[in-house]
């Protein structure tokens, strides 16, 4: 059984997929969304096999969506999109699934044969079809300035810049910003491959934002301590001192 | 104009021929001195290279006159008795102080000759000079014109271009493809009513692409058709409302112009907001200028106005057909974002 999620923000195109995506046996509809931020919480709640999202949607848009997902955990993703030149363009040159509106029950039914070659096949061709996507989809939206975070009940995006360091902590990774604590279910390498260029690894568990480390100092066999100007002490072991001091510029 | 160096060029050859023949003339005449023939045709050519630069500085304002011919030479030609009573005393006055100064005679003819001779020979190079400056003048106002016209079609075509790109953005089309499509899984009559709809504005649009301007009655349909189309797509998300008086309906505007506005509203209010939006559209006729303002609530405009290719285009055919006297403004107003347009309500 395929348990599948429905994202688009147009009432109908929700009633036609689900119409068509209830026709066949091995395929079981979980939810329905309307908007980016509610297919995230949903994707977290309901671990769906496989994600129709759509592109243009209020507040978040799909590939924003897929942008936050942990890439080895992630569903398999088909966008959904009625025009999009450039997306379609990378979609294609990586292997991407999509659908262009208006389609009809060929192509789903088409979509949905790939969708389950794909599923089974995880180990290989499902598990790096997930990540392609998921890379892509962070190409599209640029080195994401944004970040989902978890308050409460809700999410909600913050800004990238205003996080000052990450703690990963067995499956965990704990955001630190100036105000607050949150805690992701997510690897800190793929929340570094999400967030980009100006967050450095300064420990196999720990990465900072370099626009906040504040001093440096050498402390024994060649360790660091690093003061964050948020008042942060952390150590920064001998592995990983290179790559801080290339990208501060020492 | 720049001309000045052409005339000022052929003035320099001109009185170089001058100087040539008089030297030539008198060559072998012993009983004149060799500077002689300098001293006449210097002094003559002194005073009449003060009177062009007097003609390149005074008589530009009468530059309108180059399309009749007539006018502009009875303008120039009525200074010549002041040309005459400067020119021929200054000369002989020169001439005389010079000889003065040294142990010859300066003989001429008598002063009655001298003044009817003079006069004639001044009159004649003055209508071959004012020829000359007509030609140089006209040629380069032509050639200015020409630019001007070449530029204006350029633009012109340019922004014809564009606006048959921009008509109905394939974003708009696609989307609404879909809406039918998926709209009649559930409901055939209202897809169907949607599909003509989309006819009808398909249809609409491409009259418009064979016309300049159409009136605002006519924009107008065209723009419930394309609302209504969007209203089907974001039932329940967006309410509309038309506010276009009565005596603003039969004004002149350039078709599809506001499409892109209320367009503009669609995608980045409507589109882009997880509440209710409302869409105002309102026209009005306000002394001689028709006023348009297309509203949408709940957005702001971004920091980096990204202008897109709809409102550049808008700008550039309102720059073509209006000039100075059209106005687009995009700006925020009351919690949403305003296009507020100004434009004669006639053709110009």
């Amino acid at each position: 059984m395929m348990r599948v999620l429905i994202v688009d923000d147009e009432a109908p195109a929700r009633d036609k997929l689900r119409r068509w995506l209830a026709e066949p046996a091995d395929i079981a509809i979980v939810g329905e969304c309307a908007d980016g931020l509610e297919a995230a919480a949903s994707i977290a709640q309901l671990q769906p096999d496989a994600v129709f999202l759509d592109i243009q949607m209020p507040g978040m848009s799909g590939l924003e969506v897929a942008a936050q997902l942990e890439a080895a955990q992630a569903p398999l993703l088909v966008f959904v999109t009625a025009y999009d030149e450039h997306a379609i363009k990378a979609f294609d040159l990586n292997a991407v699934d999509y659908l262009l509106k208006p389609y009809d029950k060929d192509r789903l039914l088409k979509t949905l044969q790939r969708l389950r070659a794909r599923r089974g096949d995880v180990a290989g061709a499902g598990a790096s079809a997930q990540e392609s996507a998921i890379r892509t989809a962070r190409e599209q939206t640029g080195a994401s300035g944004r970040l989902l975070v978890p308050q409460g009940e809700q999410l909600q995006l913050i800004d990238a810049s205003s996080i000052h360091w990450l703690q990963a902590d067995d499956n965990y990774v704990h955001v630190h910003t100036a105000q607050a604590r949150y805690m992701l279910r997510r690897t800190l390498s793929d929340l570094l491959l999400q967030l980009g260029e100006r967050f450095v690894r300064i420990h196999k568990s720990v990465a900072v934002n370099i626009a906040e480390v504040r001093s440096l100092s050498p402390l024994f066999k060649g360790d660091h301590e690093v003061v964050l100007r948020g008042g942060a002490v952390l150590r920064m072991s001998r592995r990983y001192k290179e790559e801080l001091f290339g990208k501060m510029g020492h | 104009m720049k001309i000045n160096r052409a005339l000022f060029s052929l003035w320099g050859l001109f009185w170089l021929l001058m100087v040539a023949v008089e030297v030539q003339d008198n060559h072998g005449d012993h009983g004149i001195q060799w500077w002689e023939p300098y001293l006449w045709e210097g002094s003559s050519c002194l005073v009449a290279t003060l009177w062009l630069l007097l003609e390149r500085v005074g008589a530009k304002r009468w530059d309108e006159y180059l399309d009749v011919p007539w006018r502009w030479f009875a303008k120039h030609l009525a200074w010549m008795p002041a040309v005459i009573l400067t020119f021929i005393p200054t000369i002989y006055g020169i001439r005389e102080g010079v000889y003065a100064l040294t142990t010859e005679t300066y003989e001429h003819e008598p002063w009655s000759f001298i003044f009817i001779y003079e006069s004639i020979k001044l009159v004649l190079f003055a209508g071959l000079w004012l020829g000359i400056i007509f030609g140089l003048e006209s040629f380069a106002r032509w050639r200015h014109e020409r630019e001007q016209l070449l530029l204006l079609q350029k633009h012109l075509a340019e922004s014809q271009l564009a606006q048959l790109k921009t008509q109905l953005q394939p974003h708009f089309l696609f989307n609404a493809l879909n809406t039918i499509s998926s709209l009649m899984q559930v409901d055939v009559e209202r897809a169907d009513r949607l599909l003509t709809r989309l006819a009808d504005l398909l249809r609409s649009s491409l009259q418009a692409g064979a016309r300049d301007m159409t009136s605002l009655r006519d924009e107008i349909k065209l723009l419930e058709l394309y609302a209504q189309i969007m209203q089907e797509r974001f039932a329940g998300h967006v309410t509309l409302t038309w506010k276009v008086a009565e005596d603003a309906l039969d004004a002149q505007i350039p078709t599809m112009l506001l499409q892109p506005l209320l367009e503009n509203a669609f995608r980045h209010g409507v589109e882009r907001s997880r509440n209710p939006v409302s869409v105002l559209v309102a026209a009005e006729k306000r002394g001689e200028d028709l006023l348009v303002m297309v509203f949408n609530s709940d957005s702001v405009l971004s920091q980096t106005p990204s202008n897109g290719i709809g409102l550049r285009n808008c700008r550039e055919r309102l720059e073509v057909i209006y000039g100075a006297r059209a106005s687009l403004r995009i700006e925020n107003e009351n919690g949403g974002v305003a296009a507020n347009l100004a434009i004669p309500f006639k053709r110009p």
